[in-house]
Order: C-alpha cells, then structure tokens, then sequence
C-alpha cells in the first residue's frame, strides 16, 4: 500500500512542479537557518568535560561587606580572596581540588634573533591536571611541595612546545618567561576544552583558541608579581603588592567529588566555613554556593545573547517557512478534490486518502531536508568566517546530521495535517456530480 | 473608486477560502513581528557602532609595546615621549591608553571609608601628554598641568589627585552641579579632585549610559621604564598612518631592545571593536532577507493557485464585459486585503515579541514607526509577489467562460 502512495505522491509533485519546488525551497530555507543556528547553540552550551562534569563543582563564598546585603537573597560572587581559597585547598575535603587564575607572561625565545612574545597562562594548583583530565605528553604535574615553595617551575602546551622546541620532549629544560626561569616539568598534548570553563570570570576569553600556553604554581606567580587578570576588591587596599592579604577575591576554586554523599559533606564543610568566618567577624555574609560544571555554565550564560536570538529568530523563521508549505499544500489538496472522489468512491477510506497526502507530504520533508542539510553546510561556512570566538569550531556532526532529518520530517508531517485531513474529508457524491 | 466597489465580492469570495486565508494572514504577521523587531536591534547595532568615545580618534594613533627586555639598553618614559615627540606632524604623546582598548573599571566613592558607593566608572590612567594627546574637550575648569600632576616616584596611597571627569559622570554623582572642585575616592585611598570637565569620554560603548562615566588621571613620568600602549596624535589625519610608521621606527631606533607588538589606529581599533557586533548584524539581514522571500514566495504560489482555481470565473467577468484592468485590480485588491489583515495581526505580534526580547535580552520598546515602516514593506512585498499571477490573470480570454472545463 505503502508503495502506491509513494507512487501517487510523486506523480502528484511531478504534476505541479513550480508548486513542489517552492515547497521544497521553503522548507530547505527553514531547516537551513535552523540547523545552522542549533549547531551554532549546542556548540557553545556544549559540556566541555563529558566524563566527568557530574563530579565536578565550583565553591563559592561571599567576603564582600555588608553594604547592600540582605540576607538570603544575596548569591556568593564568583571569585574568592586568597586566604579563604588556599583554606579550601588545603583542607584536602575533596577527591582533587585546585585554585586558578589567569595571566600572561612574556616568553623569550629559545632561538637567537627571535622576539619575544605575550602567551596565555594559568596560575594554578598541582592537582589542576588530573582534576580536570589534561593529557600529558612528556612529564607530569609539578607538586604539592613545588606550590607550598613557590618552584619556579612550568607546564607548557603542545602548541608553545612545538614553538620552543620544535616539538621535542623539553622536560628539564629551562625556559625565560618575565625575565625569570622556569625548569619544565611537563608537556600537555593538545588540550582546549570549549568553552574555557575553568577561566569563567577570571577575565579571559571563553571559547577559541588552542588553549593556555603556559600553567605554573600560584604562589611562584604571586612571589614573582604577576597579576592576575581580573581582580575585584571590596575593602580598602593598602598594599596592593600583597595580593594574598589584600581584601580582593581573584581566585576560582574546582573540588573533585565522587558521589552524592561526598557532595553533602562538601555543602556542609563549605557551610560552615563561611558561618565560622561571620563569628570570627572576617564575614558578613553567611551565604554560599556550590554549582557542577553544567549548571555552573549555565548560571554564567556562556552562549552569548546573539547567539540565542539568532536561534530563536531561525526557529520563528521555520514556523514561517512550515506556514507557507501549509498554504501551498492546502492548494494542491483542494485542486484535487475530484481525484480524491472518485477514489473514494472507487472505496479508498478516509484513512488511506489521508495517509496518501501524508506520504506526500513526508517526500517534500525529505527533499527539503536534504537541501536543508546544503543550506546548512553553507550557513556553517558563513560563520565559520565571522569574526567570533567560536567561529572555527562550527560544524555539523552525525547527531546534527540526522537531526536535521527529523526536523524536516516532523515539519512537513505538521505541515500535511492540515491539508491532509481537509482531503480526507472531501465529500466524493458532489465531486463526482460536478464532472 | 472602482476598487472600493470590488471590496464586497472579493470578500465573499475570500470566505469561501478561509483556512487559506487565514495561513497566509498568518504567516505575514509573523513576517512582521520578526521583521520589526529584527530591523530594531540590527538598526541598534549600527547606530552603536557609530556613536563616538569622545577622543580625537581620527587623529590618534597607537604603539603597543611590551617593554624592554633586558637590562643593557633600558629606556625611560621620559626619552620615549621626547622622541615620539620629535617624529614630524605629531602633537602630543604620551604614555597610556586609548578608550575601546584595555581600560580599566574601577569603583568611585564619596567618603574615604567607602561606605556609599557610587558606581563603577572607567579610568584612564597615563604619563603626562595623556589629555592632551587623546584630545578631549574641556567644557568647565582647566586641564591637567604638568606641573600639578604628581611625579610617579612620589606617589603615596593617601596624597590627592588631580582628575578630569565626564560631564556625564559629574551630573551622577553630583547632581547639585558642583561636579568641579568636588573629591571622590577610588578603591585606593587617595582623593581625587575634579579639576576639570570633559564633554564625552567613552571607556566603552555598550550602549548603556555609564559607558560616558570616566576619569583621567596623569602621573609625571621621567626614568622609569614601561611597557603597554604609547599613544600619539598627529595634527593631519591623513598623515596618521605614515606618522605612526615613523614614530614606531624612532621608538625602536632610539631603544633597539624595546619590543613593539604592533601600532594600530584608533579608527582600526573602532573597526576591531564592533567587527563581531556588526557580523552578527549582517548574518540577522541575511536571515532577515530569506525570510522575505520566503514569504514572498508563499504569496505568489497560493495566488497562482487562486488563479488557476478561478479561470472560468475570470473567462465570465471577462465574458461580461470586465476589462483586463479590472481582473488585474481584482487580484491587487484581494491581495491587498489579505496582507493587510495580516499586518494588524502582525503588529499585535510585533509587540507580543517585543515584549519577549525586553525581558530576555533588555532589548528597548520597538518604537511605532518602525511597525508602520514594517507594514509598507509587506505591502510592497504582497503587491509584487501577486503580480505576475494577476497579470497571468488578466490574460485569461473570455472564450474559456463557454468552455466547459
């Protein structure tokens, strides 16, 4: 029966070609637009550590004063002082955990006559690689006792190795940065996770790039004054040089934990940290809060408003475009009413008459999906060129792949309810009279 | 007038089509909605990226440098700005930042012990030559003077500090007007007192009014080495790129060891600063555009339909003495009714949608004429899709009348 429909559908479509194309196109258009704004949205609310973003969590806590608290209905901002984030490290609560910030150095270069450059960087904690999974090359992390000592020692990308060293194994090497040296300790393999969750609101880019060039021990990078790249104070300063006394927080915290009862114990821990701080009067406010990776994404709105309104505007756009296709279909439909008589009264029900323009309808879902998916590609290609952050990561994988099919299917079947069931309902009696 | 004769017949013929109608009604008022409001905010864009920092940024030009490196050639600030200086056609140099580039927020206070905050405002900090050089006018008080600004080496965090501020931010956070004279406080501890007022100086342009809050603070530079951004102005834009070039030439020359990362115009720097803004702007129009011709595109099949539909009725008018005009005014008319039943629909949806987006996306209230501006091009869209099915219309003989189909 199938087959038949499949028959009729396509001499039907054959039949009224300008009709049939300016379905197909309109659709296309529609799933074009979508496919390329949804590709572009997941990309960036995409979750940036898969395997374990679950486990994953972001303490926070409020050293901010008592002007314009009220309490309960005031969230921890984002970044904490050096004090209360080199506690949290160093009551060893979590699994891993690791504080960062960002910065950027000035590298000499290993070669003569080269000049120097400014890289990213990040100061950060020895646990900062296994908490967050980055592959090493050659070497490892530095360690616990190289942060308590300040070491100067490095961890350099795959990218800034390849630069140096021609991409040898350079453990054990010494490189320059701001005027000082840095023994390298380890070598990342490529490693750039999308967004740079790690480096929300501390003052960086969120997405692009190869990822930080560099990664030393916080403490080296305080003793040796290299700011960080976001600093919010909210007491007076009287010694700026002293970052790890001043009243400014800077510092993000990331703490490793396994499973739901280590999460409460944390929320505990963390809970009465903050009361013990009001007590002692170094706080005003009680309030924390300690979000996981996703919904940490989440509550910094990473995916940038353009990019929802460009989504959501694609999405009206395919409701238009479905519109349209209802329209020209309903035509088509109602120009056939007597066809449809005599095949009623030759004794096709309601039913088949009705899962013939379905199937008619589905075959313009397909051919517009398939010209959607060309669209989109050529969408993609556009903004591949736009001058965004995001702009190189924009393609189209298998799940958007097939996703697009859906789309098109689901439109076009939405698309023929309509007409399909005004078919169905034709009165075959007056139509066969009328000939 | 004739038309208005036709309105009743096209009406009863249209309510023998109502679910027809009523999609195509349908689709352009949601044609309309997203077209205002998309109109709006590209419209927005645009306006943004034009509106000025308030500096002579025609004229001024900028070396980014990241210092010295190494201790057998150092230079001080002081030499550098002599030789900027010296390089023909500029003015003024200092040693400091433009606004759009890495400036600084800072939060500003009325009393030392920080207790009344006053909001977070953009702080131009440079060597001696920073007013001049970014070119801002004064419209109350006097600039800053080089012999009032303090030496860099004597700076104590409690010792009082001679600022410029925006006219904007002085009526913030002065509003009896007594913005010149007056003393806030940064984070730090200094006071710093209004010694002048700027017209406009933009830190940044968002498009939020405390974009225009900054002030201006000197500091007397001599020996000290520095990097980061040196700026220059010249008195001839046209001479700023080769002025520039040279300038950047004399800076290396002068000190072989200092390490320039690039120069760049404050006109490529606007360019850079709004090249995102206005790409996501021209991929709204392109979507925009489709959307147009979509719906255009609708029109005309569901007319041609019509058409095909009606062609002994149109053999009979012709039949009985309807001229081909008429059959084309005929085909207007209905289309005319059609789009602008959906253009009422359409502005209901227009401010439903924008409604949506001031809460979403703090977007401002669509203002009225762009509804009305939106309806004339659905009106024009509407008329030039229909006329080639009404054309094919009036074609129509009125021999086929006394066929039988």
């Amino acid at each position: 029966m199938f087959g038949y429909y499949l028959d009729l559908a396509l001499r039907s479509l054959k039949r009224n070609k300008v009709l049939t194309a300016l379905m197909v196109l309109s659709l296309a258009l529609g799933i074009g637009a979508c496919i390329t704004t949804t590709t572009v949205l997941r990309l960036l609310s995409g979750d940036p550590l898969p395997q374990k973003s679950d486990r994953l969590f972001y303490p926070q806590v409020d050293p901010n004063g008592k002007q314009g608290y009220i309490a309960g209905q005031t969230e921890p901002p984002s970044t904490m002082p050096y004090i209360d984030a080199m506690y949290l490290l160093h009551a060893r609560r979590a699994k891993r955990q690791a504080v960062v910030a960002l910065t950027s150095g000035k590298i000499a270069p290993q070669r003569a006559n080269e000049r120097p450059f400014y890289s990213d960087g990040v100061q950060t904690t020895a646990d900062f690689f296994g908490l967050f999974d980055a592959p090493f090359q050659y070497g490892g992390s530095w360690t616990a006792a190289d942060d308590e000592g300040g070491a100067q020692v490095i961890v350099i990308a795959g990218f800034l190795n390849q630069k140096l060293f021609g991409g040898a194994n350079s453990v054990g090497r010494t490189i320059r940065m701001n005027d000082h040296d840095f023994r390298i300790v380890g070598v990342l393999k490529p490693w750039s996770p999308q967004p740079r969750f790690y480096a929300l609101d501390l003052g960086g880019h969120d997405y692009g790039g190869d990822g930080d060039a560099m990664f030393l021990p916080l403490k080296t990078a305080i003793d040796l004054k290299m700011g960080p790249q976001d600093l919010e104070c909210y007491d007076t300063v009287t010694n700026m040089d002293d970052l790890a006394a001043a009243p400014c927080r800077w510092l993000g915290v990331w703490v490793e934990l396994p499973d739901q009862a280590a999460v409460a114990d944390y929320r505990m821990f963390l809970a009465n940290y903050a009361r013990e701080q009001v007590a002692q009067g170094r706080f005003s406010r009680d309030e924390t809060a300690m979000l996981d990776l996703v919904d940490w994404l989440r509550h910094e709105q990473v995916v940038p408003d353009d990019v929802r309104l460009q989504a959501g505007l694609a999405y009206g756009f395919l409701l238009i475009c479905v519109l349209n296709t209802v329209g020209l279909l309903l035509a088509k439909c109602l120009r056939r009413s007597r066809e449809i008589g005599v095949r009623r009264a030759l004794g096709a029900t309601r039913g088949a008459v009705f899962a013939q323009f379905m199937v008619e309808a589905a075959i313009v879902g397909l051919v517009g999906g398939v010209l959607g998916l060309g669209f989109a590609e050529l969408g993609l290609f556009g903004i591949r060129h736009q001058p965004a952050e995001y702009a190189s990561l924009a393609h189209l994988d298998v799940s958007m792949f097939l996703f697009t099919f859906v789309v098109a299917l689901l439109a076009s079947l939405v698309a023929g309810l309509l007409p399909a069931w005004r078919a169905c309902a034709v009165a075959p009696a007056p139509q066969l009279k009328a000939s | 007038m004739r038309i208005l004769f036709q309105i009743r017949p096209i009406l009863a013929a249209l309510r023998s089509h109502k679910t027809a109608v009523m999609l195509l009604m349908l689709e352009i008022a949601l044609t309309m909605a997203v077209l205002g409001n998309l109109v709006f905010v590209v419209y927005g864009t645009v306006q943004r990226s034009r509106v000025p920092t308030g500096v002579d940024e025609s004229r001024i030009g900028v070396i980014q440098s990241i210092g010295v490196i190494g201790t057998a050639n150092s230079g001080t600030i002081e030499n550098d700005l002599a030789v900027l200086q010296a390089v023909p056609d500029v003015v003024a140099a200092t040693y400091g930042g433009p606004p759009l580039w890495f400036t600084q927020r800072d939060s500003v206070f009325l009393d030392p012990s920080h207790g009344h905050k006053l909001g977070r405002v953009y702080e131009f900090q440079g060597s001696q030559g920073l007013s001049r050089t970014l070119g801002a006018r004064i419209v109350h008080g006097v600039d800053l003077d080089d012999n009032e600004i303090p030496a860099v080496t004597r700076y104590t965090p409690t010792m009082e500090i001679p600022v410029l501020m925006t006219k904007a931010l002085g009526q913030h956070l002065f509003p009896d007007g007594r913005a010149l004279g007056g003393v806030i406080y940064d984070s730090g501890n200094n006071p710093l007192r209004v010694v002048g007022i700027v017209d406009h100086l933009r830190g940044s342009i968002t498009g939020s009014p405390d974009d225009d809050w900054s002030i201006v603070t000197e500091f007397m530079y001599g020996h000290q080495d520095g990097g980061g951004g040196f700026m220059i102005r010249v008195r001839d834009a046209a001479q700023l790129p080769e002025a520039l070039r040279a300038a950047a030439a004399a800076l290396q020359k002068a000190n072989p060891g200092h390490v320039s990362n690039k120069t760049f115009t404050m006109a490529e720097l606007r360019a850079d600063y709004f090249k995102s803004d206005l790409a996501s702007g021209r991929m709204l129009v392109a979507i925009l555009l489709i959307l147009l011709v979509v719906t255009a595109l609708g029109v005309s099949g569901l007319a041609s339909f019509w058409v095909q539909q009606r062609r002994r009725q149109i053999g009979m008018r012709r039949a009985l003495g309807a001229t081909r005009r008429d059959i084309l005014r005929y085909f207007q008319a209905e289309n005319f009714l059609i789009v602008s039943g959906g253009v009422l629909l359409g502005a209901v949806f227009a401010y439903a949608l924008n409604l949506f987006l001031m809460r979403r996306f703090e977007l401002a209230h669509l203002p009225a004429h762009y509804l009305l501006a939106g309806a004339v091009v659905l009106w024009l869209l509407g008329q030039l899709a229909v006329l080639g099915p009404a054309l094919r219309a009036s074609a129509v003989p009125p021999v086929v009348a006394t066929r039988s189909v």
